[in-house]
């Protein structure tokens, strides 16, 4: 569904709501993914889908109904199910608004990506199967192409629309005892470069082959982008008003203050060139490009229209779809780069360990930031500036601020992204990272 | 799916168009979902919502290779586009010898199902349902340190079609419900959250009698109390000793520590990138001591009010019980049709999709710890120092499944096998089979609950699952705790 046909079914349903508040969030996607194990394609899959999800609001009082039939009986049940759920509700400080327009984005959609075949991303696949088998190990991972699109309407004017392509390719490359990652993220198809990726993991499994032990406890350490980017994960969303707000977040201590290094900088950018995000939320309302933590002082958080108005703030523009009882949230988080290279960083660390990925990352204590997990998939001992061969994988406890206190970002960045993130980020490197246990691989 | 003929014309369609084209074998799902929140927190209600999506998926084998394609889409022309589009990506997968060989699927089962229902909870005003929100959302203020009440009801309904080129015919139709409350403490810069039933609510298959079952009214004033007291609490000791988990956590335990070590796709490195492998193997069934002779694990996908109860999975199989772990030994896996006949074994049906549009996967679905024979309070006998653990807070194990950290919301001191004084921020730490090995009792079916859990995720793209993990407190001995808060 293109960017016409979500504005005229946006319309549609909010013309057949009638009058009152309403609001329209019409979604779109088509999303095609290959997957491979044992350098063979075990899973190829492809999605099409759109939905409409209206919010009706009557004197404060808000419902939420959604569904993907568009015909007029589809289309209104849904309105009447917004407007039955609405009337039963409590009323609430809940009210529309009408949004200037976004600025456009211009990078985040390539056409010729959004009809990427199953036969393009079979070709990829061969090609990291090609560069794997040459080192004598097996691949898994997967090479996806998505097209998606958001339009978000009101029944008081706003209308803003989005359209995306995303594509990622992720290969984890396995030998006899090693394992090595790399991915790459972009909206243009053409520029997923899978052989280069598969290239990247063979040479880190090869490289880490007979892992040695490593004793748990203090260590230097430098995350790669992708590791760096499940730290700033749980982060982030301590930048909400809400979680501020409540007391759950480390910013509830007050503004202003040095939470880190001055080497550690986090903006949220939905218009940063290496990950462009869509330009407005999901109330219609253009983003701010917002300064969380500039040079170490925490300087603020978002904001939706809710939020902004309990607490008197400007609306930054991070509303989730309705219902949200998340609160605002940090989608686009960008951090500044350093001033050298990863090898300058690796080059100078006398004994540490560089760690290419993390694994299931958990919040131990939301306020004091302290989060566990486990490296996997190419972890290394640095000794006197040199990669020494590959370690076991190990545990950590670590406090993120803690950690960020004495760090330092490398120059070059990277896009990266899990299930529940997408964002921009260096190497880190931090002069204290504990881990508490080890492994057998 | 009220005209289930014309679904049967259109299934028929769907499969015809697909042998057309080539393919050896297809099998197509339409689902209707059906998915009501309330959410109520610190007073307002911030959800109240209703969604629907219905939908179908294909899935195509053309020389061995899989193709699936979903689309919301079920006109004639949308059924032979998705038809046609599967066995086109089939056909990609198979090309150049780069897709995986599978065999061609004969089995073939008509039949239905329908979650047994107390009370539809159709029938309770919707009024009705927020007033109870409302009202047991309020108790849980009980101090000014509670900075967040929350409460909550889903409630899901789940209309499934499935059809293949052998013949099969299956319609079910699923019901389940959850709900749950929970309190946040705020303190000088501390905070400390209390969740009740369980970490995440009570979460079962049935109808607005799991609601009832839940007991939010009765315990949410309990609850607050104790989020504001953990505040105030000593900080959980470090070292060895001897722990207590509740039957929720011990629920938490299973899943990640047993169900995805079990998962054969997992085993056979289909996970390999995204959610990891398994220490397991094939070689290790009828060898491995997974735990010791009080530990017994099962799959149970018939079982009453189990969260991933259902007659049929998703790729048709019908539903059956079969051991994972007997008396301590590692005898069963969890698999699908494919998997089972590589290791020589039949599907023990536990095959998921999470909607219309997702690609059936291996889900541990319903794995249960069989209950033991002690009362829950003689756990606590001869315990000479320990903890006892509750509520789930931080889960992490590594992507083998062995090196873990838990944490929980809520700890209590035991001294002299009486449970003492309460304790904040309690974690341990261990490797899967050294802990469940260290089990030397497990609770009878007295403190057994059929826990859900509502949120699991596995696969790319990522899903969603819904699977249960009965249970009931267990006794560890000479476990690691404190990790995490000890540096």
């Amino acid at each position: 569904m293109d960017k016409g046909a979500r504005e005229a079914l946006g319309r549609r349903i909010l013309a057949l709501a009638g009058t009152g508040e309403h609001e329209a969030v019409v979604t779109s996607g088509d999303d095609g993914l290959t997957r491979f194990a044992h350098n063979a394609i075990h899973q190829n899959v492809a999605r099409s889908d759109a939905s409409v999800q209206l919010r009706t609001i009557v004197d404060g009082r808000s419902g939420v109904a959604a569904g993907n039939a568009f015909d007029d009986a589809g289309l209104r049940d849904v309105v009447e199910r917004a407007a039955a759920l609405s009337a039963l509700a409590p009323r609430d400080d809940v009210r529309l608004a009408k949004s200037p327009p976004a600025s456009p984005s211009t990078s985040a959609f390539v056409a010729s990506s959004a009809s990427a075949s199953p036969a393009e991303r079979a070709r990829d696949a061969g090609e990291i199967f090609g560069v794997v088998e040459g080192g004598g190990l097996w691949a898994a991972g997967y090479v996806r192409a998505t097209r998606s699109g958001t339009t978000v309407a009101n029944s008081l004017g706003t209308l803003a629309s989005f359209d995306a392509t995303e594509c990622g390719v992720n290969v984890k490359a396995n030998g006899d005892d090693s394992t090595g990652y790399a991915e790459r993220y972009v909206n243009d198809f053409s520029l997923l470069a899978a052989r280069e990726q598969a290239a990247i993991a063979a040479q880190k499994t090869l490289a880490s082959c007979t892992p040695r032990a490593v004793e748990p406890g203090d260590w230097t350490v430098i995350l790669e982008p992708p590791a760096f980017g499940e730290i700033v994960a749980y982060l982030t969303d301590h930048f909400s008003a809400q979680a501020y707000d409540e007391g759950s977040s480390f910013l509830s201590d007050g503004l202003g203050r040095t939470v880190t290094s001055t080497n550690f900088s986090l903006t949220d950018d939905w218009s940063n060139a290496l990950a462009p995000g869509m330009p407005f939320d999901y109330e219609g309302t253009p983003k701010e490009r917002v300064a969380l933590i500039e040079r170490g002082v925490a300087k603020a958080f978002v904001t939706d229209a809710y939020w902004a108005r309990k607490l008197g703030r400007q609306n930054t523009g991070h509303a989730l779809p309705a219902p949200n009882a998340a609160g605002p949230q940090v989608l686009d988080a960008v951090v500044s780069p350093g001033t050298k290279t990863t090898a300058q960083l690796i080059a100078e660390t006398a004994r540490g360990l560089l760690v290419s990925r993390l694994w299931y990352v958990r919040t131990v204590d939301q306020r004091r930031t302290i989060v566990t997990g486990m490296t996997r998939d190419g972890t290394f001992l640095i000794e006197n500036g040199k990669i020494a061969g590959g370690v076991r994988n190990m545990r950590f406890n670590q406090s993120i601020l803690a950690a960020l206190g004495a760090c330092e970002m490398s120059s070059e960045r990277a896009r990266t992204g899990g299930y529940s993130y997408s964002m921009v980020v260096p190497a880190a490197k931090f002069e204290r990272f504990t881990f508490t246990s080890t492994t057998d691989f | 799916m009220n005209n289930r003929p014309s679904f049967e014309a259109h299934a028929l369609r769907a499969l015809d168009t697909a042998r057309a084209r080539g393919a050896a074998y297809a099998e197509i799902r339409f689902e209707e979902g059906r998915s009501e929140r309330i959410e109520v927190r610190n007073g307002s209600v911030v959800s109240l919502s209703d969604s629907g999506s219905s939908g179908f998926g294909i899935r195509a084998m053309v020389d061995g290779a899989w193709g699936f394609a979903a689309s919301d889409d079920a006109s004639d022309g949308g059924l032979d586009l998705a038809a046609a589009r599967a066995v086109e990506i089939a056909k990609a997968g198979a090309a150049g010898g780069r897709g995986m060989r599978t065999a061609v699927p004969t089995a073939a089962h008509v039949g239905s199902y329908e979650t047994p229902v107390e009370r539809d909870p159709a029938t309770v005003p919707l009024g009705d349902r927020v007033a109870h929100l409302l009202a047991v959302e309020r108790e849980l203020h009980a101090t000014p340190r509670i900075s967040v009440g929350r409460a909550w009801i889903d409630l899901w309904r789940t209309d499934k079609l499935f059809f293949n080129t052998n013949g099969s015919k299956i319609s079910q139709r699923l019901y389940q419900t959850g709900s749950g409350i929970s309190a946040l403490a705020v303190g000088d810069r501390d905070a400390q959250d209390r969740t009740f039933p369980g970490d995440v609510g009570l979460y079962q298959s049935g109808g607005w009698e799991i609601v009832e079952a839940a007991r939010l009214a009765d315990n949410a004033a309990r609850i607050g109390e104790e989020a504001d007291r953990l505040l105030d609490a000593p900080q959980c000791p470090a070292g060895e000793m001897d722990v207590i988990l509740g039957g929720s956590q011990v629920s938490l335990q299973i899943h990640e520590s047993c169900g995805h070590a079990a998962e054969l796709d997992r085993i056979m490195g289909w996970e390999a990138n995204f959610s990891g492998t398994s220490f397991l193997d094939p070689k290790l069934l009828g060898t491995l001591r997974y735990g010791s002779d009080k530990v017994s694990i099962v799959i149970d996908n018939l079982i009453p009010r189990g969260l991933a109860t259902i007659a049929y999975d998703d790729e048709g199989t019908k539903s059956v019980r079969s051991d994972i772990v007997r008396d301590g030994l590692l005898v069963g896996f969890e698999m699908s049709r494919e998997t089972a006949q590589a290791i020589g074994r039949e599907s023990n049906a536990c095959v998921r999709a999470q909607t219309w549009g997702h690609v059936p996967m291996i889900r541990m679905c319903n794995l249960n710890l069989l209950p033991g024979d002690v009362p829950f309070d003689a756990l606590f006998d001869g315990i000479k120092e320990g903890v006892y653990m509750e509520s789930n807070r931080s889960w992490s194990i590594d992507d083998h499944r062995l090196n873990f950290q838990f944490g929980c919301e809520i700890g209590w001191e035991i001294r002299n096998g009486k449970r003492g004084r309460l304790l904040k921020n309690p974690t341990y730490a261990g490797v899967t089979p050294q802990f469940w090995n260290s089990c030397d009792a497990v609770a009878d079916e007295r403190s057994w609950v059929a826990w859900g859990t509502p949120n699991c995720g596995k696969g790319e793209p990522m899903q969603t699952g819904r699977t249960a993990q009965c249970a009931s407190p267990a006794r560890f001995r000479k476990v690691r705790v404190g990790v995490g808060y000890d540096g």
